[in-house]
């Protein structure tokens, strides 16, 4: 069953000095899936994805990859496997093209058109033969994923890809890696957006301070979301107060800068702004907070819910 | 997939790859070409010669001696620095770079890089002393000449062994020499950090120098770095005597097997948190 899974992490737990790092975290991801590690910085995610490579040593627990282990194998255990932590780092004095021919003769070669066919990929063929000092941060991403996809992976693990991406840069870096996620790799994601991972991945692994908050799929986890929240303005807040004791289903509180905010089912909130019309409350705006699958990564990872609500979660969502 | 498992050899031709492109690097291998023949020009046409060095009295008007002269010189603290250079960077200027990460999520062991940095750095060791000893003793050979050479004992030493003599004195810097490298790993693993790994196997010459040369040291003398760069005094005495080059020999091993094992040790141990 083992030799099934791309990545089986089982118990692993790192700590440094007095920081528990990763708390005896179990992380299973099948080949062919999509999958999302999700976290606030300082999660622990990307100490995780260190131990995939083998960068850092757990100091408990197992993890396999296509059912083998560091200890087993040595850095074979990296056959197929592919990536970058955090931003990729190159060799400044060397372009673009030379970092990844030399990468490639650390992999022992690649097949010939290789290099070429990765740097299409990854939008930068023209700019190759520049010195990587040069590149700016998006550049240097997408290097990174040209590097990655230089070993013709089956296992692809990118550490928060779109991090530091000016808008634009996002939107071409989640393009790359959704239509690399159609091609048929085994995809391990991090990051700390839930709209980048609700996007593209089939199941979900949230951490908190070290810890697993939640596993399971992106269904199981819309299931499990808040009402979402809006932030409601009007000509007269008093009146729409009163309106909402009309609708029981909703709520209706101000927040700490005095905003009003409404929380509830969609149709209830809907019924609750014809109702506010119906009562001459001028709108002036009307806008969500945040959605629902970010209220409960937001309620899965604070650390105001984190004893009282995370465990609960874990115990009946961990596989 | 790879096309095929990588080992050492790769990993040694991009570190060699990389040592080509670093300009600090073809500097030191020029400096160690050119260098030698103005300082020898300078010294041949000194009028006071430095005649409280070994083969001072004789180096403006000897090739031999100058070539001596020389040797003495850069064994100080030149050729601790020029190795440095390269291998106290070697290890630390991934840390620098960010690129641990890099080339260890690629299909090369830390061992294999290990290997190949401290190869590397070697190589680089043993063409730079190749470099300067035979840019030195070519350009006192043809600029001053190859007049018969005066002993450390008074004897005279034909020109014919005398070129001998210096080749292989200036050989005999190649033990202290991988020693101060992997010195230099050891350090540039350690510190992580460039500077560091440059600077202090220089600095730690300079300090077993100082320590050599002061009295009622000597149980340590002999087990000093800086020791065996004066080991070819024997080569140059009538009758000729190895012993100091055979116990050179054994503590540079010595220094070098340990310095390479603390280093290999701390990398492969080592969590890559940074980068």
């Amino acid at each position: 069953m083992n030799n099934l899974l791309a990545v089986d992490a089982e118990g692993v737990t790192k700590t440094f000095g007095s920081v528990l790092a990763v708390d005896d975290i179990t992380v299973r991801v099948a080949a062919g899936e999509v999958y999302g590690v999700l976290g606030p910085n300082g999660a622990g995610k990307t100490t995780f994805l260190r131990m995939l490579f083998g960068l850092i040593r757990p100091d408990s627990g197992t993890v396999r990859i296509f059912g083998r282990t560091w200890d087993e194998v040595g850095v074979g255990v990296l056959d197929g496997v592919a990536g970058f932590i955090e931003s990729p780092k190159f060799y400044p004095d060397r372009t673009g093209r030379q970092n990844l021919a030399g990468l490639a003769l650390l992999d022992g070669g690649t097949r010939p058109g290789l290099l070429e066919e990765v740097l299409e990929i990854v939008d930068l063929t023209d700019r190759a033969d520049r010195k990587v000092g040069g590149y700016s941060y998006g550049m240097r991403q997408r290097l990174g994923v040209a590097a990655s996809l230089l070993r013709e992976p089956r296992l692809l693990v990118l550490d928060e890809p779109a991090n530091g991406l000016d808008p634009a840069g996002i939107r071409d870096m989640r393009a790359l890696v959704k239509r690399l996620a159609g091609s048929g790799l085994t995809v391990l994601l991090s990051s700390h957006h839930m709209e980048e991972v609700e996007e593209i991945c089939d199941n979900v692994t949230i951490m908190s301070r070290g810890a697993v908050a939640f596993h399971g799929t992106i269904a199981e986890l819309r299931r499990m979301a808040p009402d979402p929240g809006h932030v409601l303005a009007t000509t007269d807040d008093a009146r729409a107060l009163a309106v909402a004791a009309d609708h029981p289903e909703v709520t209706v509180a101000p927040d700490a800068d005095g905003a009003l905010v409404v929380t509830g089912p969609r149709p209830a909130v809907s019924a609750y702004v014809a109702g506010l019309v119906r009562a001459d409350v001028e709108l002036l705006g009307f806008t969500l907070t945040q959605t629902p699958l970010e209220a409960l990564f937001f309620m899965l990872t604070d650390d105001f819910d984190h004893q009282t609500l995370v465990r609960p979660v874990r115990e009946v969502a961990l596989r | 997939m790879s096309a095929a498992r990588p080992g050492v050899v790769s990993a040694l031709r991009w570190e060699l790859r990389k040592l080509r492109a670093q300009h600090r690097a073809r500097v030191v291998l020029l400096a160690a070409l050119l260098a030698p023949v103005p300082i020898v020009v300078i010294i041949h046409g000194q009028s006071r010669p430095p005649k409280d060095t070994l083969f001072g009295r004789f180096a403006p008007d000897n090739g031999f001696a100058l070539a001596l002269l020389v040797l003495g010189f850069a064994s100080q603290w030149v050729l601790p620095l020029l190795v440095a250079i390269v291998a106290g960077d070697v290890f630390a200027s991934e840390d620098q770079h960010g690129t641990w990460k890099t080339v260890l999520t690629r299909s090369t062991s830390r061992g294999q890089i290990f290997v190949a940095k401290t190869l590397t750095a070697g190589g680089f060791a043993v063409v730079m002393l190749a470099l300067l000893a035979a840019s030195t003793i070519a350009s006192s050979y043809l600029i001053v000449g190859h007049q018969p050479l005066t002993g450390l004992s008074g004897q005279v030493i034909g020109s014919h062994t005398a070129l001998s003599l210096v080749a292989a004195s200036w050989a005999t810097m190649l033990p202290p020499t991988l020693g101060f490298a992997a010195l230099a790993i050891l350090l540039s693993v350690w510190s992580r950090n460039p500077a560091v790994g440059i600077a202090a196997p220089v600095v730690l010459g300079l300090v077993m120098g100082l320590v050599g040369a002061l009295g009622g040291v000597e149980a340590i003398r002999p087990l000093l770095l800086t020791t065996s760069f004066e080991a070819w005094h024997g080569l140059l005495t009538q009758p000729r005597f190895t012993g100091p080059l055979v116990d050179g020999l054994l503590v540079c091993g010595g220094w070098s097997i340990l310095s390479l094992g603390a280093a290999y040790v701390l990398l492969r141990r080592r969590d890559i948190t940074g980068g």
